[in-house]
């Protein structure tokens, strides 16, 4: 009970705050009936997407101060395991996401468990090499598609058993049903034990052992719930797509993406990833669109990369960390 | 049965005894001062009881268990708290979230936690400082968290590393009448290693005395300010003799 009312409680935050989040809930919520374009609906697809994965992120990334730059692998896990499953059993996607859910989780553990004895750039370099291995090792993987991938069976007629629809809203709400999960789960994450022990263990983690936290076990739990949110989130990539490939789930520049944005909106701080993925995703694919299409190839790429570097010279705690500044100073 | 046991402990590094067979007993409700030159072993020695060093050779009991190897959390969960020489906490956690942590050691319930830390910042003079970020606060009120995260997770045995380093006269005298208090309202057995003399002559019952490595006193306090090889091992063999030679004439 007292867990549920934690996570529905936002009655500690600032007014501006619940504003901003009431403004968002109710942008998600009419945005598809305002816009028309299916590029735009598309983009606030992706948007919701990384919200999810950049939500998820933030626990080890923002909170336990983590690098690990290898979401890309949980997502393509889980992906995989909801596609292989339909493909070959022609099992629904309502069984099969707990399924993918639960392998990119294991994969977390089992990762976690021994990657987590190196500390700080050892460890982002290690998950950048666990991830470069799974990639090549789906690539070359004939029995799963190998390079070419995999491609859902299409149902003849919209079918909510297998998440396939004739139309992009249901797929909004879906995710937006997602986030809107992750966000009240980070409600009630801030405020938990589990929360500032891992907050606690990124100050500094000899006076947290000191204080009878087991430093390891904490990160590794962290890690497991961060797979959970990139598993979830590649359960639902799956059948908005319905194809996947090594390319586009397992990339090392998904997990990438993923880290950077959460750190430009601010990493460690509630609305952080999200702030971070309203900016990056959009300017992503418009510019990409914009610019790609102008035969001005590379451009919009560098200016997401100046981005990048201004907002990470300016304040390294991202946008979150201006406008905390900027309140600070009233 | 006492609290703490040292069973002939050894630590080395590499070739160098930083700590070499000591052994010492600490009773329940007592006040130790652990005293010795700088590179005498007293931080080794600290290390090897709360497991951030494992020692070589010989045995940690704590309230007739073996702790011996034990991780710094497993230790902590026995009931044995520390306090850091320099604690440097970077982040965003208030003071008050800091002494939370602690707390949430031996409670999962935010409230409790809460309410559990806000108890121990107002035994420790805190209560202004709540909302505070460590790094802002002068090094007597560092101390003092340092203090209070170390409380909140209810310890039997406290372990209190140069407690009164870097505070001047007044701030120290502070201290020891707040460790008093302290061991007085928690029923708490202090163990303290120290430089400042100040801090240890009047609150210990009984000191043990470190040199290169090896115990080579232990006693009350008095006894300990008179004897010779403590004072050959902090002033050095010239002084031990003169002032033997000043008391023969």
């Amino acid at each position: 009970m007292r867990t549920l009312r934690d996570a529905f409680s936002f009655g500690d935050l600032p007014l501006v705050e619940r504003i901003g989040f009431a403004i968002f809930i109710m942008f998600c919520t009419l945005f598809p009936w305002v816009t028309k374009g299916s590029f735009d609906q598309a983009v606030m697809i992706q948007f919701l997407i990384f919200c999810l994965y950049g939500l998820g992120w933030n626990l080890i990334g923002g909170y336990g101060g983590q690098v690990a730059l290898g979401q890309a692998k949980n997502v393509g896990m889980s992906a995989y395991t909801v596609a292989l499953l339909m493909v070959w059993w022609d099992i629904p996607f309502w069984l099969s996401t707990p399924l993918g859910v639960v392998v990119a989780t294991i994969e977390s553990f089992v990762l976690g468990y021994f990657l987590f004895r190196l500390r700080g750039h050892y460890f982002a370099i290690a998950t950048i090499a666990v991830s470069l291995v799974w990639q090549q090792l789906f690539i070359n993987w004939d029995l799963i598609g190998g390079a070419r991938g995999v491609e859902l069976p299409l149902k003849e007629t919209p079918n909510f058993l297998y998440m396939q629809f004739a139309s992009p809203i249901y797929y909004h709400y879906f995710a937006f049903l997602l986030v809107l999960a992750a966000i009240l789960y980070m409600n009630w994450f801030r405020k938990s034990r589990l929360g500032y022990q891992l907050r606690s263990i990124t100050s500094n983690e000899e006076v947290a052992e000191s204080l009878g936290i087991n430093a390891h076990w904490v990160k590794v739990k962290a890690y497991c719930i961060t797979g959970v949110f990139a598993g979830m989130g590649g359960a639902f990539y799956t059948v908005y797509y319905n194809y996947i490939d090594p390319f586009s789930v397992m990339h090392l520049e998904l997990s990438v993406m993923i880290a950077l944005m959460t750190m430009i909106g601010g990493a460690g701080s509630m609305w952080g990833p999200i702030i971070g993925a309203m900016i990056l995703i959009p300017l992503d694919r418009y510019l990409g669109a914009w610019l790609g299409g102008s035969g001005i190839i590379g451009v919009d790429f560098m200016i997401y990369a100046l981005m990048v570097m201004i907002i990470s010279a300016y304040e390294p705690k991202g946008i979150w960390g201006i406008i905390e500044k900027v309140r600070a100073r009233r | 049965m006492p609290l703490l046991e040292i069973i002939d402990l050894t630590k080395d590094f590499g070739g160098v005894a930083a700590n070499n067979h000591i052994s010492l007993e600490i009773e329940r409700g007592e006040i130790i001062g652990l005293i010795g030159p700088n590179g005498a072993g007293k931080t080794t020695l600290f290390n090897c009881i709360v497991g951030y060093h494992k020692p070589n050779q010989g045995a940690i009991r704590f309230k007739g268990k073996d702790i011996t190897g034990l991780k710094p959390f497993q230790t902590n969960r026995e009931g044995i708290g520390r306090t850091f020489q320099i604690m440097s906490i970077s982040g965003d956690l208030t003071v008050l979230e800091n002494v939370m942590v602690g707390s949430f050691c031996k409670t999962s319930d935010r409230r409790t936690a809460r309410q559990e830390a806000s108890e121990i910042m107002n035994l420790t003079g805190l209560e202004q400082d709540a909302e505070a970020r460590l790094t802002e606060l002068p090094v007597a009120t560092q101390k003092r968290v340092g203090l209070a995260m170390a409380l909140a997770t209810k310890p039997e045995l406290l372990m209190l590393d140069e407690v009164a380093s870097g505070l001047n006269p007044r701030e120290t005298e502070e201290m020891v009448a707040l460790l008093k208090n302290i061991y007085v309202v928690k029923g708490l057995t202090l163990f303290l290693t120290e430089h400042v003399m100040e801090v240890v002559m009047p609150i210990s019952q009984r000191i043990i005395v470190l040199d290169g490595g090896q115990k080579i006193a232990e006693g009350r306090p008095q006894d300990i300010a008179n004897n010779e090889r403590v004072i050959r091992a902090y002033l050095g063999e010239k002084y031990a003799k003169g002032r033997r030679d000043r008391g023969s004439i």
